[in-house]
Formats: C-alpha cells, sequence, structure tokens
C-alpha cells in the first residue's frame, strides 16, 4: 500500500470501533424490555455431565439440548486437518532439503535418510544436516 | 440472576476492542490475539442466550468455536511463521505480493 492510499483511509480505527460499540449499545438498551428474564438451570443440575451427553448425543441428560455427535466428529476433522496444515507450513526448504518438524528429533532429511546416520566420512562431509 | 442486556454490553465491548485490534495493529501476532476477542464475543453471546433460555446448546456452540479457534491459531501461526521467513518480519501490510 502506498503513502497515498493510506492517507485516503480518513476514517479514524478508533473512532470506528466506539462508533460501532455505540450503535450496539443503543440497540441493546433500547430493546432492554424485550429480552426474556434468564431461565438459567436447575440448581441440582450437572452442567458439564449434561454437555458430554449432548456431545456425544447420548440422549440421557437433564438439561435441555440437542445432540451434536456428527458436528463432534467433523470439528475433529477440522482440527486434525489444522494440525496437519501447521506441520505443513513450519516446514522449511534450506539448499533444496526439506527440513520437517516431524523427522526424528527434528533431525534434517537428506535424500530419503534422517541426516547424522552416515556410516563414512565421506557420506558425513556430504550431510548438511542441522539447524545452520 | 444477572440480565442478558449485561452480558450483550460485555460481548459488544469485547468485540469492538477486537474490530480496534484488527483495524490499527500491523504486528500478526496482535492481529491474530484481536480476532480471538472477536471470537470470544461471540462466544460470550451463545452462553449468555444458553442462559436465558436454559438451553445447553450455546454452551456446546461455543465449546466448538473454541475448537475451531484453536485450529485457526494453529494455521494463523503457521502462517506468521511462514511471513517472517519470507518477508523477515511479521507485518501484515508487508506481504502485498503472493509469492512462495
Amino acid at each position: 500500500m502506498s503513502d497515498s492510499d493510506e492517507s485516503a483511509v480518513a476514517i479514524n480505527p478508533g473512532a470506528a470501533a466506539v462508533a460501532l460499540f455505540g450503535v450496539l449499545a443503543g440497540i441493546i438498551l433500547s430493546s432492554a424490555g424485550g429480552f426474556p428474564t434468564p431461565a438459567g438451570f436447575p440448581a441440582d443440575a450437572a452442567i458439564v455431565t449434561n454437555i458430554g451427553y449432548a456431545l456425544f448425543d447420548i440422549g440421557q441428560g437433564t438439561v435441555p439440548g440437542e445432540g451434536f455427535l456428527a458436528t463432534f466428529l467433523i470439528i475433529a476433522i477440522a482440527l486434525d486437518v489444522a494440525l496437519d496444515s501447521a506441520v505443513y507450513l513450519a516446514k522449511r526448504e534450506d539448499d533444496g532439503t526439506i527440513i520437517s518438524a516431524l523427522t526424528g528429533g527434528g533431525n534434517e532429511v537428506v535424500d530419503g535418510e534422517v541426516a547424522g546416520t552416515a556410516d563414512t566420512e565421506a557420506e558425513a562431509a556430504l550431510d548438511r544436516g542441522g539447524d545452520d | 440472576m444477572v440480565p442478558v442486556e449485561y452480558y450483550l454490553l460485555l460481548s459488544s465491548a469485547v468485540f469492538c476492542i477486537g474490530l480496534y485490534g484488527v483495524l490499527t495493529r500491523r504486528n500478526a501476532l496482535y492481529f491474530l490475539m484481536s480476532v480471538e476477542l472477536m471470537l470470544n464475543a461471540a462466544n460470550i453471546n451463545l452462553i449468555a442466550f444458553s442462559l436465558v433460555w436454559g438451553n445447553l446448546t450455546g454452551q456446546v456452540f461455543a465449546l466448538f468455536t473454541i475448537a475451531l479457534a484453536a485450529a485457526e491459531v494453529a494455521v494463523g501461526i503457521g502462517i506468521i511463521l511462514v511471513l517472517y521467513r519470507n518477508f523477515g518480519d511479521i507485518d501484515v501490510m508487508d506481504a502485498a505480493t503472493m509469492r512462495w
């Protein structure tokens, strides 16, 4: 973004955020009588237990709720994808070699082998392992 | 019992603080934290209305939102890492071009 583009943005971000809060607060307070009195939960209800029942769609809960087993599984897959993505993004390439976070002890992979396993000095000289 | 309006006001305030951070911060880590504030504002709303209706669905939704926020942070930090390698800085304004 060039300087001329920055000068074209005349709205102060702080003022915009405060103005948005003002609008939201005005709407909330003007409709204050429209919200029902909080029903709350039974005093003897085990909330965490009932959340567990709802998560796995067991249907034995005493507090009203729906089953979320399919959602739970989809979120689990999404978390798995995120973990794989983070590992992929954290991978570093130096001199054509790939340094991955999932090699043994964080060692560099050179030509399909774990670095530092060279048998001879000649092989060790070719090893560009490490984070140097 | 606390009226729901107070929860909504708190949620609005947290959301606007997050919005201010998104609009002003150039450091990618602060940017990510501001997005988290906005997500947590949504969580406050979900749990407040769970209390209003006496239904656990809102709390379960909040749990799912927290899980998705964790996934977002994992990918976000990976992107910040790549940003630092390619540009030597984590200023979000530096990444004006798409390159590998």
